[in-house]
C-alpha cells in the first residue's frame, strides 16, 4: 500500500486538506439513505488472526489491512484518489525545520462504545504501537504533544523524510484505538472485544472460521450501506471459488491461474483484479563472484530477453500484472520506469553466445517459494529455449525465506516482496550493501543509497533515487519478471466491491463505500 | 503391581520427554517465523524487534527452559500468529475434529463392517469383490481430489450441500465421508480377516452343528467375537484421525486441530507445533499406557515378562 | 487425504515362502507388471519430454475431445506439456518412489521389530515408546522438516514416506516374533549356544520376510497416496517432475473448469496401482497365513 507525503507536498497541500475535509463533511451531511441493511460474506485466503484487529500489534503485512479498513480508522491513510487522505485529521502540517507535525483532529468522531476521539487517543495509539516498525518510529520519535483535544504536534529527533511514510503508511501507529477503553480492558481484552473508530464493529470472532462485523452508523465519514460484514476463511483456492460460484460468499479473495479463467467465464460472476505491491524477480546471487557464469552481465541480460513475460502474465493472472520491468513497485514514491521489457529469444541467444555459450549452458538452480513455482514451472521452459538449463527448487515458504535472507541460495532466486515503504526503503533490503536479501553490491549504487539518505529535498533526493533504480536495470543485477496481480471474484449481490478504489491495495476498500445491489 | 505401573508410568514420561526435545529442536532448525511475520525486505532493526518480542532473541537452552517450566505449570504458550494462548485455541480447535473425526469413524464402519462380513461370508463371490474395491478406492483416491468431486457434484452443481465451512450437519457430510472412506479400506479388511477367523474357531462349528440357522450363527455369535479388535483398531485409528485430517480440513475450510497444526508449521509458529504434537503425543502415550495397564490387569504374565 | 494411513492390526502369520505357491491374481500381478515395464522404458515410450510445455499449447484436451490431436493424445497440462508422458516418466518417479519408501519403512521397520521383540525388556521397552510417539507426529510435520534441512528432492520424499510408516512394520514383525520365539526351533538354537544376533539374523527375520512382503504390498499404495498429499500441501516431489501424485495436485484446480484429464488420467493409474498391489497382497495373505488357508 502506498503512502507517503514529502516535505513539499506536505506544506503546499495543508489547504488542499481543509478543503478535502470540507467536501466529506458536507457529503456526510446529506440525508442518509436509510438504515444499513443486508450481508456480505467474504471468502478468505488466509486464517484471520486477533492481532490483526489491534493496530498497535500490525505485523509488516498487507493482510491485517483487510481488517483494520473495516474496524478502525487512521489519522492519514491510502483512500480513494488519495494515498494519504485525511481522515481522522482534518488538516496538518510540518514545520519548516522537518523536525515537528501538526495535526488538527477532526471533531465529534466518536469510537464504536460512544467516547469521542480525541488528541489524547492519538499520542497514546503512536506510543502503544509495538508492530513490525516500532523500533524505526521510537527511535525517531521525540514526543507528543497535546494542545487540546484536537490539537496535537509530534516532535522528532532529527528530520526524517519517510516519517508519514511510516506514520500514515502501513506501519499501524497512526490508526487510532480509544485510550479509556483500553486502559479498562487491557491489551487481551482489547483482542477479544475490540473497539474503533471505523465503519464498522465488532460483533463477533470465532478463530479459524470467521469474523462477523456490524455496521457503525455514527461513522464520520459516511453511513455504511450494508448491515452485516462476515469474514469467512475458506484455506483452498478451489473451494473458495465453490462457495462463491453457490452465493456461499459475495466475494472470494485471491484466485489464480484457470481458476481465474472459470470465474471469468461463470454468469454473474465478476473478476476483480489489483495490481499489488509485490514484484516478483529472478536474481542472481552469484554475480559477484568472478568464476560464475552469472558474473556475465550479458547473461543476466540473456536471462530478461528470455522471459516471455507477456504469455506468461497470461496465462497466470489472465494479463493483470504488470511487467514494468522494475524490481521496484511502480506506485511507491521515487519510482523510476525502466524500458518496458521484450521477448526476444533471438537477442537472447545471441548474448549467450557472445558471452561463450553458443550451445547453451547448464545454469544450476533456480529456487522459488513452493506457493508460486507455477511461475518458475513456466519460467523453466522460456529459458530452456533460449539454452539456458535449470533445475527448479521450489522451497517451502518459511525454508524459503530463511534460506534467502541467510544468503544460502545460488544460481538463479525467484524473489518477491510485498512489504510497504517506498523505492529506499526496497533498496535498503534488495540492492544496498549489507541489505537483508543482498548478496553483494555495487560501489556506485551503494554510494547512490548513502547520498540519499540524508538528502532532506524531496526533488534531489528522488534524481538520486533515479539514477540509483537506473544503475541496477543497466547492471542487470535482477531479471524482473512482473508486479503481481492479486484477482479476487466478486458475486452476483454486490453493487460496489470496493476492489481497486485504492491504488496498491488488494483488498476492497473503503468499507463504507460498498453496496449491494438494489440496496443503494 | 504397582511397580509396573510405576515403570510403564515412568517410560510414558519418559518417551514424551523425548517427545519435546524433539519437536522443540525441530521447529527452530527448520525455519524463523520472524521473516513470515514481516514482509521480506522490512527493516533489520523491526525483524530483530519482533524477535525480541517472541523471546527468540534468547539462547535455545533458555528457550527451552522457559517452555519446560510453563509445561509444567500447564501452559503451553502463546501462539505467534494468533497471539493467543494455544490451549485456548486447542480446545477450541478440538470439538470440531471430535465431531468430524466421530462422524468420519462413523461413516467408516458403517461401511467397513458390513462389507467386510460380506467378503468374509462369499469369500471370492461378487460381494467379496465389490466390497473390497469399494473399500480400496477410498484408500487410492487422494481426498483432496475426491473432497473436490463431492464439492463440484453436490455443491455447485447439485446445489444440496455447502461448499465449505462448520455449522450444521449438511455441512458435515463431505467431509467425514471424505475422511472416512479413507479408513474404510482399513476397517473392511480387518473385519473379514477377524471373521474369517472367528468363523473357522470350534465353537462356531459346534454352533453350526447344533443345527442353528446360519444368519443367527453370523450375526450373533460370529460378529460379537469378530468385532472387538476392529472396535479397538477404531479406537487407535480415532486419535490418528484427529491428527491427520489437514487435507480434508483444508478442502473443506473445517476448523479442526489438522489445520491447526498445518498453519502453525507453515507460519513456523513455534508454541502451536509444541503445544499440538505434544498434546497429540501425549494422548497416545496415554491410551497405550492404559491398554498396556489394563493388559497387565487381565494377563499377570505380562508383568513377569518385562 | 490423509497424510498417515489408518493403522491396522493385521496379522501377517506364515509358514511357506511366497513364491512356491501357484495361481497368483492374474489381473492385478500383470497390471503392476506393465506399470513396471512402462517404468523402466518411458525413455522409449513416451512421445515428448514430459518437463518441457509451452504456454501456447496448454490445456489441449484428449484427442477424441474437440480441439484435441493425436499429437498430445491424453492432452497437455497447465504449462502446456504432454500428460501422456508425464503419465510414463510418472510411472517411473512413483514406482520409485513407493518401492523404496516401503523398502525404506520395512527395512527399519523390520530390523526394529526383529530386536525389540527378541530381545524384550529395555529395547523392546525404547522402541516401542519411540514407536507410539511416532505417531503423533503426522507425516505432514516430518516432510517440511525434512525439506527445510535438506532441500526439496524425491529422496526426501522417499525418506520422508519411509520414517513415516515404519512403526507399521515394527508393530506387527514385533508380534510375529513373540510368536515365533516360543517356537521349538528357536528355543533349540538357544539351547545350542548360538548367539542372539546369529539368531535373529538366521532364525527369525527368514520366518518374518513373508509377512514383511504382504506388508509392503498393502503399504505401496498408502505410501503412493500419501505422495499425493504431501504434493497438495507443497511439499511433495517437486515440480516439474512428473509424479502422478504431483499431478492430481497440479490438475485439482483444472477439475473446477472443466479439465477433468488432468486429475482423471493419473488417478486411475494411482488407483490401478493401489488396488492391484492390495489385491496381489490379500491374496498373498490367504496363501501364507496357515488359519486362513483351512478354509
Amino acid at each position: 500500500m502506498r503512502t507517503s507525503l514529502s516535505q513539499s507536498a506536505l506544506t503546499t497541500r495543508r489547504d488542499l486538506m481543509g478543503l478535502a475535509a470540507l467536501g466529506l463533511i458536507a457529503s456526510a451531511a446529506k440525508p442518509a439513505a436509510g438504515a444499513p441493511d443486508g450481508e456480505l460474506r467474504v471468502g478468505v485466503h488466509v486464517s484471520l488472526a486477533p492481532t490483526w484487529f489491534d493496530p498497535a500489534e500490525t505485523p509488516g503485512i498487507i493482510t491485517p489491512f483487510m481488517l483494520l479498513y473495516a474496524m478502525h480508522d487512521a489519522v492519514l491513510k491510502a483512500m480513494p484518489d488519495d494515498p494519504m487522505a485525511p481522515c481522522l485529521a482534518e488538516s496538518g502540517t510540518m514545520s519548516a525545520d522537518g523536525l515537528s507535525y501538526a495535526l488538527s483532529l477532526r471533531k465529534g468522531v466518536k469510537f464504536h462504545n460512544g467516547d469521542p476521539l480525541t488528541a489524547e487517543d492519538v499520542k497514546f495509539s503512536l506510543e502503544r504501537y509495538r508492530g513490525a516498525a516500532s523500533k524505526s518510529l521510537k527511535d525517531r520519535v521525540a514526543r507528543v504533544d497535546i494542545h487540546d483535544p484536537h490539537r496535537l504536534t509530534i516532535r522528532l529527533k532529527e528530520p526524517w523524510p519517510d516519517f508519514l511514510t511510516f506514520y500514515a503508511g502501513a506501519s499501524g501507529a497512526g490508526w487510532i484505538v480509544p485510550k479509556k477503553y483500553l486502559e479498562q480492558v487491557g491489551d487481551e481484552g482489547f483482542k477479544k472485544a475490540p473497539v474503533g473508530a471505523g465503519p464498522y464493529k465488532f460483533v463477533s470472532f470465532t478463530p479459524g472460521v470467521e469474523l462477523v462485523c456490524e455496521a457503525f452508523e455514527e461513522y464520520w465519514r459516511k453511513k455504511p450501506t450494508i448491515k452485516r460484514l462476515v469474514f469467512k476463511v475458506i484455506p483452498d483456492e478451489a473451494t473458495r471459488l465453490a462457495a462463491l460460484q453457490r452465493s456461499e460468499v459475495d466475494i472470494a479473495y485471491s484466485i489464480r491461474g484457470e481458476l481465474a479463467d472459470e470465474l471469468q467465464r461463470t454468469p454473474g460472476l465478476t473478476i476483480n483484479p489489483a495490481l499489488s505491491s509485490a514484484p516478483f524477480w529472478l536474481y542472481f546471487p552469484d554475480q559477484w563472484d568472478p568464476q560464475s557464469p552469472w558474473h556475465d552481465r550479458r547473461l543476466r541480460q540473456a536471462v530478461s530477453l528470455a522471459l516471455d513475460l507477456k504469455t506468461i502474465n497470461e496465462a497466470l493472472t489472465l494479463g493483470h500484472s504488470r511487467a514494468t520491468g522494475s524490481i521496484f513497485p511502480v506506485n511507491f514514491e521515487f519510482y523510476w520506469q525502466p524500458p518496458t521489457p521484450v521477448y526476444d529469444p533471438a537477442s537472447a541467444r545471441k548474448l549467450l553466445a557472445e558471452a561463450g555459450h553458443a550451445r547453451g549452458f547448464d545454469a544450476g538452480d533456480y529456487y522459488c517459494d513452493t506457493s508460486y513455482a507455477n511461475i518458475g514451472e513456466v519460467a523453466l521452459n522460456n529459458l530452456r529455449e533460449v539454452g539456458i538449463r535449470v533445475r527448479l527448487r521450489p522451497l517451502e515458504r518459511a525454508a524459503f525465506f530463511k534460506a534467502y535472507s541467510e544468503k544460502k541460495l545460488k544460481n538463479i532466486v525467484q524473489g518477491a516482496s510485498g512489504a510497504f515503504g517506498n523505492c529506499a526503503t526496497r533498496a535498503e533490503a534488495f540492492v544496498a550493501k549489507g541489505g537483508t536479501y543482498a548478496y553483494g553490491s555495487y560501489p556506485d549504487i551503494d554510494a547512490l543509497f548513502a547520498e540519499q539518505a540524508v538528502q532532506m529535498d524531496r526533488a534531489r533526493r528522488e534524481a538520486i533515487l533515479h539514477r540509483l533504480q537506473q544503475a541496477v536495470h543497466d547492471k542487470a543485477m535482477y531479471a524482473p519478471i512482473f508486479q503481481l496481480a492479486f484477482i479476487s471474484g466478486v458475486g452476483p449481490r454486490v453493487g460496489q466491491s470496493g476492489f481497486g478504489l485504492i491504488k496498491g491495495f488488494a483488498y476492497t476498500a473503503p468499507y463504507e463505500d460498498m453496496t449491494l445491489k438494489g440496496k443503494a | 503391581m504397582k511397580q509396573y505401573i510405576a515403570r510403564r508410568v515412568g517410560y510414558s514420561l519418559l518417551s514424551l520427554f523425548l517427545l519435546s526435545v524433539t519437536i522443540f529442536l525441530f521447529v527452530r532448525v527448520t525455519g524463523d517465523p520472524v521473516s513470515l511475520l514481516v514482509e521480506p525486505g522490512a527493516s533489520p532493526e523491526d525483524i530483530e524487534n519482533i524477535r525480541h518480542q517472541l523471546g527468540l532473541d534468547q539462547p535455545l537452552w533458555e528457550q527451552y527452559w522457559h517452555f519446560m517450566a510453563n509445561l509444567a505449570a500447564g501452559d503451553l504458550g502463546q501462539s505467534f500468529y494468533y497471539r493467543t494462548p494455544v490451549l485456548e485455541l486447542y480446545f477450541q480447535r478440538l470439538p470440531h475434529s471430535l465431531l468430524l473425526a466421530a462422524v468420519a469413524m462413523a461413516l467408516s464402519l458403517l461401511i467397513g463392517i458390513p462389507s467386510g462380513i460380506l467378503a468374509a461370508v462369499r469369500v471370492d463371490g461378487f460381494w467379496d469383490s465389490a466390497g473390497k474395491i469399494f473399500a480400496l478406492l477410498g484408500l487410492s483416491l487422494p481426498s483432496f481430489w475426491v473432497g473436490l468431486v463431492l464439492i463440484l457434484f453436490f455443491s455447485v452443481y447439485l446445489g444440496w450441500l455447502p461448499s465449505s465451512g462448520s455449522g450444521g450437519v449438511a455441512h458435515l457430510l463431505m467431509p467425514a465421508f471424505t475422511l472416512g472412506w479413507y479408513f474404510a479400506a482399513a476397517h473392511m479388511r480387518l473385519t473379514r480377516s477377524s471373521m474369517l477367523e472367528v468363523l473357522g474357531s470350534e465353537y462356531i462349528k459346534l454352533a453350526r452343528l447344533k443345527g442353528l440357522p446360519e444368519a443367527l450363527v453370523i450375526g450373533k455369535h460370529a460378529l460379537k467375537n469378530a468385532l472387538i479388535p476392529v472396535i479397538t483398531l477404531a479406537g487407535i485409528n480415532l486419535v490418528v484421525m484427529i491428527n491427520v485430517a489437514v487435507v480434508v480440513e483444508t478442502v473443506f475450510a473445517w476448523p479442526g486441530i489438522g489445520r491447526l497444526l498445518y498453519e502453525g508449521i507453515t507460519f513456523r509458529d513455534f508454541p502451536v507445533v509444541q503445544g499440538v504434537v505434544i498434546i497429540g503425543g501425549a494422548m497416545i502415550v496415554l491410551v497405550n499406557l492404559l491398554v498396556d495397564i489394563l493388559y497387565a490387569l487381565i494377563d499377570p504374565r505380562i508383568r513377569l515378562e518385562s | 487425504m490423509t497424510v498417515i494411513a489408518p493403522v491396522t492390526t493385521d496379522t501377517v502369520a506364515s509358514s511357506a515362502p511366497f513364491w512356491r505357491l501357484k495361481g497368483f491374481p492374474l489381473i492385478p500381478v500383470s497390471i503392476l507388471l506393465f506399470i513396471a515395464f512402462v517404468a523402466v522404458f518411458a525413455d522409449l515410450l513416451a512421445p515428448h519430454d514430459p518437463q518441457i510445455g509451452s504456454l501456447a499449447r496448454r490445456f489441449k484436451p484428449p484427442f477424441w475431445l474437440e480441439g484435441g490431436s493425436v499429437v498430445y493424445p491424453l492432452g497437455t497440462d497447465h504449462v502446456g506439456r504432454d500428460v501422456l508422458s508425464r503419465l510414463i516418466f510418472g510411472a517411473r518417479v512413483s514406482m520409485v518412489v513407493g518401492i523404496t519408501a516401503v523398502l525404506v519403512a520395512g527395512g527399519i521397520g523390520t530390523l526394529l521389530g526383529i530386536v525389540s521383540g527378541y530381545l524384550g525388556g529395555w529395547a523392546d521397552q525404547v522402541v516401542m515408546r519411540i514407536t507410539d510417539t511416532w505417531l503423533a507426529l503426522p507425516a505432514l510435520t516430518f516432510a517440511i522438516f525434512l525439506a527445510a534441512i535438506v532441500g526439496p528432492s524425491e529422496l526426501n520424499i522417499i525418506l520422508i514416506l519411509g520414517l513415516v510408516y515404519w512403526t507399521r512394520y515394527a508393530r506387527v514383525i514385533r508380534g510375529e516374533v513373540l510368536s515365533l520365539k516360543q517356537r521349538e526351533f528357536v528355543r533349540l538354537a538357544v539351547v545350542a549356544g548360538c548367539s542372539k544376533s546369529l539368531i535373529m539374523w538366521r532364525h527369525i527375520l527368514p520366518n518374518v520376510t513373508n509377512s514383511a512382503v504382504v506388508l509392503a504390498t498393502l503399504m505401496l499404495g498408502v505410501v503412493i497416496v500419501t505422495e499425493a498429499s504431501l504434493s497438495f500441501l507443497g511439499v511433495g516431489v517437486p515440480p516439474p517432475k512428473p509424479a502422478w501424485g504431483l499431478m492430481m495436485a497440479d490438475g485439482k484446480k483444472g477439475l473446477m473448469v472443466g479439465y477433468w484429464w488432468l486429475t482423471v488420467f493419473p488417478g486411475i493409474c494411482i488407483m490401478l496401482m493401489v488396488l492391484s498391489a492390495n489385491l496381489l497382497g490379500d491374496w498373498l495373505r490367504v496363501k501364507l497365513d496357515p488359519q486362513l488357508r483351512q478354509l
